[in-house]
């Protein structure tokens, strides 16, 4: 690593003006659990590491009937996990919060850095789309909100624009939503997920609508299963209609072959973690309706 | 009277310095004036080295020595082959070998200075299949060629072994290469003080066989190096004799005149190896129906990569060892070690046992089951036992397998879960066992296997030991110290052994082998009963008694006939350095088991004693991911005697722990001889979140030649893992994983060809 400094803004504002002042030369830091391995690997070598830290009001986790979930951008995993608001309002987003990486990680990392650094061997982006979620963005114009789709731009890359800070994080009232979150690691020792699934719907005395289907770590961003959705909506779950359903899912998600695995092992875990979800959420054991 | 020390589950003696993090290790000394050291790596598999230009890094400010394979000895180092300089010369054969080091005020100068060396290199093909090494056209990785060492065993008539057996079965298995993992990446800090004098701190598992490696490696004599081993934070065989960084930064030391730090990052020490020796062994077996074994053929391809270090041995070790596990005869096998332009492979705790473990139990496991025997039972038909003589010349004094045997299919229920009916479904279990040997001790440097331990006795009755054989988070201290405390009758607490130092402690070889129990365990209760009889004697004569009725307990020596005699035993002390002309209590004594180097046909007692252990473990295999899980294991140690169980049985699951991740989660991944996943989140070792909870128990055999009747603990407990997983795996879902790892990639193109074979057989 090389040597930097270490700025501590107090407020808001502060920060912005320092990421202003140091321009691309400063790296915005949170609980630095990817930072500083970038750094300590000289992917990257910022002069001068503005940080977050104390900005006490980014941490805040909010609900309001009308607006829904408010998760500041520096809650940390373990705070959304932990959170009452979450348990209450969204316990599937603090089931997908307390159950990603590793306890020293929850501990550490924050949502907010989470999304910002866009890697894809990750969850909460997932569960996110399918909730629906949108971001707020502060910069020295000030503020913007925009759909976390459209923050989300590639692999490793956001919408964020520099000298600007990623405050919150939006769900919208669940309603009679249900959600439900899954992630599968290769092999019980990684820490990573290769796929995880995210399925957002309105259960309506059995069938299926409004469905969001949303695969990711399997691609560069995670990939909504538009055909599967289609195929979904109306319909009523079963050990057929998820086996179907799976096959389609299989089809249409484009995966990415890394170091970690290749496509083909992606695809075949997508097909799995589809017709599992769909039957956990319908209620059908998937243990015994293997494929 | 039961003793209150051995046999006693005590806490390491550095337990409390460990987890209050003042242990000190290589890498947490500083002195004053200290300079850091960096490493410039190839990127490039083969190259010739037309040039390095370090003009750039010397100019920079703060840099004070750049040093290349120009600058280093022209004496060669290594253990049977020697064939490494300090730095690289004119050639580089793997990818992360040391091209040029750079020593500066601080790391992060150094690593700027490293970044300005310009090194031209002339790209050549390189060699990185072991398996094309005798190519036609393959690139040689030394001028003598690409095969390294070449094994050959006969014993008994195989042929006819083999006409006469009623099954016969051949398969090839494959492992691959494991990274120590140990918590402590290599670090060494070396000076050279105004007599000239090398001093080295370093992460070792053998002070003496380091010092003598420096010698050779700086070309300079034995007696002008001083090797001090600090706290170690694991070895596993990596830190014997092949990292390379400690003759770095000794060498580096000798060229600024200062004292140097050289700590190797993470990923630095997965850059540098050593990791273990990957193999493919062919394996053919005759059985008669009764499951008797009547021929055995191997034929091992091993691969040490760019230099050949302790693989010979290594591979000596996948070719003979398991033969003197079972009652048989006729074994025959070869064995060849190539090289490849890859990095140096070598020593991993086990020492080349469980490659060939792998295959064996993978295929006994096969033929009973094509034999319709239950495979307990086909090992507990072809063990070795007490009082044998193998067929290699090996006199087993212990043998424990068969309770090792009972203990874990007990303790799984192994004949209830093989009977359970098949369930289908998505998730399935299967069951599975593997046994394994091991020796204690082994002949072989210089035809010796001794050990030596001093003991002093100070005024106050307390105890010091100086030894040269090395606790690198094993336990081996605090095994001294309870032989010690229980002889002399005062607590543990009592008792120091000071860290391996060559300039004061006796010669040793150090922490190979698992031989510091069988042997210096031996010089230590010597040592301590040389020092029991002289406080004796001393006593005696004070208090006017004979010394045979004197023992002592609890730091006071006590008459056995007369209870108004006695004196706390600080008193005795002094008094025998007052009354012995100023001589305090200060004796040493020599262990050398009375066991046979292997002639050069390969045969003789080499192991004082031989260690036994079983495994049994259940495996959950998801069929649809691919994903194996152990859900239970169970793993039995013969050790002879636990002197300390809790010690036992930590060395037990972390071996089961680190069989577990070789079988199926450790993968170094290569790429053009690249190493691509070099760091501890792409490289998964197992966590406590990926493992059930890890069961072991121990046998007590009481070996008739181990102090108080121990054997080595720990080695053998790496053996059995990947095969018992393996074969549970197979049984659970009818594939047969015949090379490691386990992958979920491999369980579901087993899978998948299986149901094409029942479709087709449909
Ligand atoms: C071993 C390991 C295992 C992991 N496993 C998982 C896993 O299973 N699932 C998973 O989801 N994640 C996993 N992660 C990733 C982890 O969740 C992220 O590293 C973490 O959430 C990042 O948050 P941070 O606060 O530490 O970010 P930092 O490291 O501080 O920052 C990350 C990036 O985001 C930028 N940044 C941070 N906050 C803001 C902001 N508010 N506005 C603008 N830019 C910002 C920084 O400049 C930097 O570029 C793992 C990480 C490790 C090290």
């Amino acid at each position: 690593m090389r040597p930097f400094d270490f700025l501590e803004p107090s407020s808001l504002p502060e920060a912005l003006s320092m990421l202003a002042e140091h321009g691309d030369a400063c790296c915005i830091m949170a609980g630095g659990t990817a930072l500083l391995l970038a750094m300590r690997q000289r992917m990257l070598a910022p002069e001068t590491v503005v940080s977050l830290g104390k900005l006490d009001e980014l941490r805040d986790i909010a609900f309001d009937p009308d607006a829904g979930l408010r998760i500041g951008a520096l809650a940390r995993h373990a705070d959304v996990a932990g959170s009452s608001i979450v348990q209450a309002h969204c316990p599937a987003l603090a089931g997908m919060a307390g159950g990603l990486a590793n306890p020293q990680v929850r501990n550490q990392g924050t949502i907010g850095g989470n999304l910002c650094y866009a890697d894809p061997a990750t969850d909460p982006a997932t569960f996110l789309l399918a909730a629906g979620a949108e971001v707020t963005i502060a910069g020295r114009g000030g503020e913007r909100r925009l759909p976390l789709r459209a923050f989300l731009v590639d692999y490793f890359t956001t919408a964020l624009e520099s000298g600007e800070i990623l405050t919150a994080i939006h769900l919208p009232p669940p309603g009679s939503r249900q959600m439900l979150y899954r992630r599968y690691l290769r092999t019980p020792a990684e820490h990573r997920p290769v796929v995880n699934i995210a399925l957002s719907a309105v259960t309506d005395g059995g069938a299926l609508s409004d469905v969001r289907l949303i695969v990711g770590a399997a691609t560069p961003v995670p990939q909504a299963l538009a055909q599967t959705e289609d195929f979904l909506a109306g319909k009523s779950v079963n050990a057929a209609i998820a086996a179907e359903a799976a096959a389609l899912a299989g089809a249409e998600v484009e995966p990415l072959s890394d170091g970690r695995a290749d496509a083909a092992f992606r695809r075949q875990i997508v097909r799995t973690a589809t017709r599992r979800i769909l039957l956990d959420a319908a209620g059908l054991d998937w243990k015994d309706n293997a494929a | 009277m039961a003793s209150t020390v051995i046999g006693q589950p005590v806490p390491q003696v550095s337990a409390l310095e460990k987890v209050q993090g003042r242990a000190v290790y290589a890498g947490d000394l500083a002195f004053p004036g200290m300079l850091h050291a960096r490493v410039l790596r190839s990127p490039y598999a083969h190259a010739r080295i037309r040039s390095v230009d370090v003009s750039a890094a010397r100019a920079l400010p703060g840099v004070k020595a750049v040093v290349t394979g120009a600058d280093v000895p022209e004496r060669r180092w290594g253990v049977a082959h020697k064939q490494q300089h300090v730095l690289a010369k004119g050639v580089v054969r793997f990818i992360g070998e040391e091209v040029a080091a750079v020593v500066a005020t601080s790391e992060s100068v150094a690593n700027d200075a490293i970044d300005l060396i310009n090194v031209d290199y002339e790209p050549l093909d390189a060699l990185l299949n072991a398996g094309s090494a005798f190519d036609d056209d393959a690139p040689q990785v030394h001028a003598e060629g690409n095969l390294a060492h070449e094994i050959r065993i006969a014993r008994g008539d195989v042929d006819a072994g083999f006409a006469s057996a009623d099954l016969i079965h051949e398969d090839v298995y494959s492992t691959q290469s494991q990274y120590p993992g140990y918590m402590e990446p290599m670090a060494t800090v070396a000076t050279v003080d105004g007599t000239g004098k090398l001093t080295v701190w370093t992460a070792t598992q053998s002070v003496f066989l380091a010092r003598q490696r420096l010698a050779e490696a700086l070309d300079r004599p034995v007696s002008t190096i001083r090797v001090h081993q600090p706290a170690v934070g694991g070895g596993f065989g990596g830190k014997i004799v092949e990292e390379r960084s400690s003759v770095i930064a000794a060498f580096l030391a000798t060229v600024v005149d200062r004292p140097v730090r050289l700590g190797l990052s993470r990923l630095e020490d997965f850059q540098s190896g050593c990791f273990s020796v990957p193999t493919r062994i062919r394996l053919k077996m005759g059985m008669q129906n009764d499951g008797r074994i009547v021929a055995k053929e191997v034929d091992i391809l091993a691969e040490c990569g760019a230099y050949a270090g302790l693989a010979p041995e290594v591979m000596l070790v996948t070719a003979m060892r398991s033969d003197n596990m079972q009652r048989i005869e006729n074994v025959r096998s070869r064995a060849r070690l190539v090289y490849t332009h890859t990095m140096p492979r070598g020593a991993f705790r086990g020492f080349g046992g469980t490659q060939m473990l792998f295959a064996l139990n993978s295929h006994l496991a096969t033929m009973a089951d094509k034999l319709g025997i239950d495979p307990v039972d086909l090992h507990r038909r072809n063990a070795i036992r007490t009082g044998d003589t193998s067929v290699h010349g090996w006199s087993i004094g212990s043998c424990g397998l068969p309770e090792c045997l009972d203990q874990v299919t007990g303790a799984i229920g192994w004949s209830a879960k093989r009977e359970r009916p098949e369930t289908g479904g998505v998730l399935r279990r299967g069951i599975g066992m593997a046994a394994a040997m091991h020796v204690s001790g082994n002949r072989t440097m210089g035809n010796w296997d001794g050990s030596t331990v001093t003991l002093k006795v100070n005024e106050d009755g307390r105890a010091v030991i100086l030894t040269a054989e090395s606790d690198m988070g094993q336990g081996a201290n605090t095994m001294l110290s309870q032989i010690c405390a229980e002889e002399l009758g005062i607590p543990l607490s009592h008792v120091t052994v000071l860290a391996p130092d060559t300039d004061t402690a006796p010669y040793a070889l150090g922490s190979i082998a698992s031989r510091v129990t069988v042997n210096a365990g031996h010089a230590m209760l010597k040592a301590a009963k040389q020092a029991r009889d002289q406080i004796l004697d001393a006593a005696a004569a004070k208090l006017g008694c004979d010394a045979a009725d004197l023992s002592i307990v609890e730091g006071v020596v006590q008459s056995t006939v007369n209870d108004n005699l006695f004196a706390p035993l600080p008193e005795i002390c002094r008094y025998h350095i007052f009354r012995h002309g100023g001589e305090g209590i200060l004796v040493t004594a020599t262990h050398d088991p009375r066991t046979v180097m292997m002639d050069k046909d390969h045969y003789g007692n080499i192991a004082p004693a031989y260690s036994f252990a079983a495994q049994a473990v259940e495996v959950e295999v998801d069929t649809e991911t691919g994903q194996v899980q152990v859900v239970e294991t169970w793993l039995s140690d013969d050790c002879g005697r636990a002197i300390n169980p809790l010690a036992v049985h930590g060395q037990s699951n972390g071996a089961a722990v680190q069989a577990i991740g070789w079988a199926l989660h450790e993968h170094l991944q290569f790429e053009d001889g690249r190493l691509m996943n070099g760091n501890l989140a792409d490289y998964t070792m197992p966590t406590a979140d990926a493992l059930p909870r890890v069961n072991s128990s121990i046998v007590e055999s009481n070996d008739p030649n181990g102090p108080l009747g121990a054997k080595g603990a720990s080695e053998t407990a790496i053996l059995p893992g990947a095969p018992a997983i393996a074969n549970a795996v197979y049984d659970a879902i009818g594939v047969r994983i015949t090379d490691l790892p386990i992958t979920p990639e491999k369980i579901l193109a087993g899978l998948a060809a299986l149901g094409e074979k029942n479709h087709a057989s449909v």
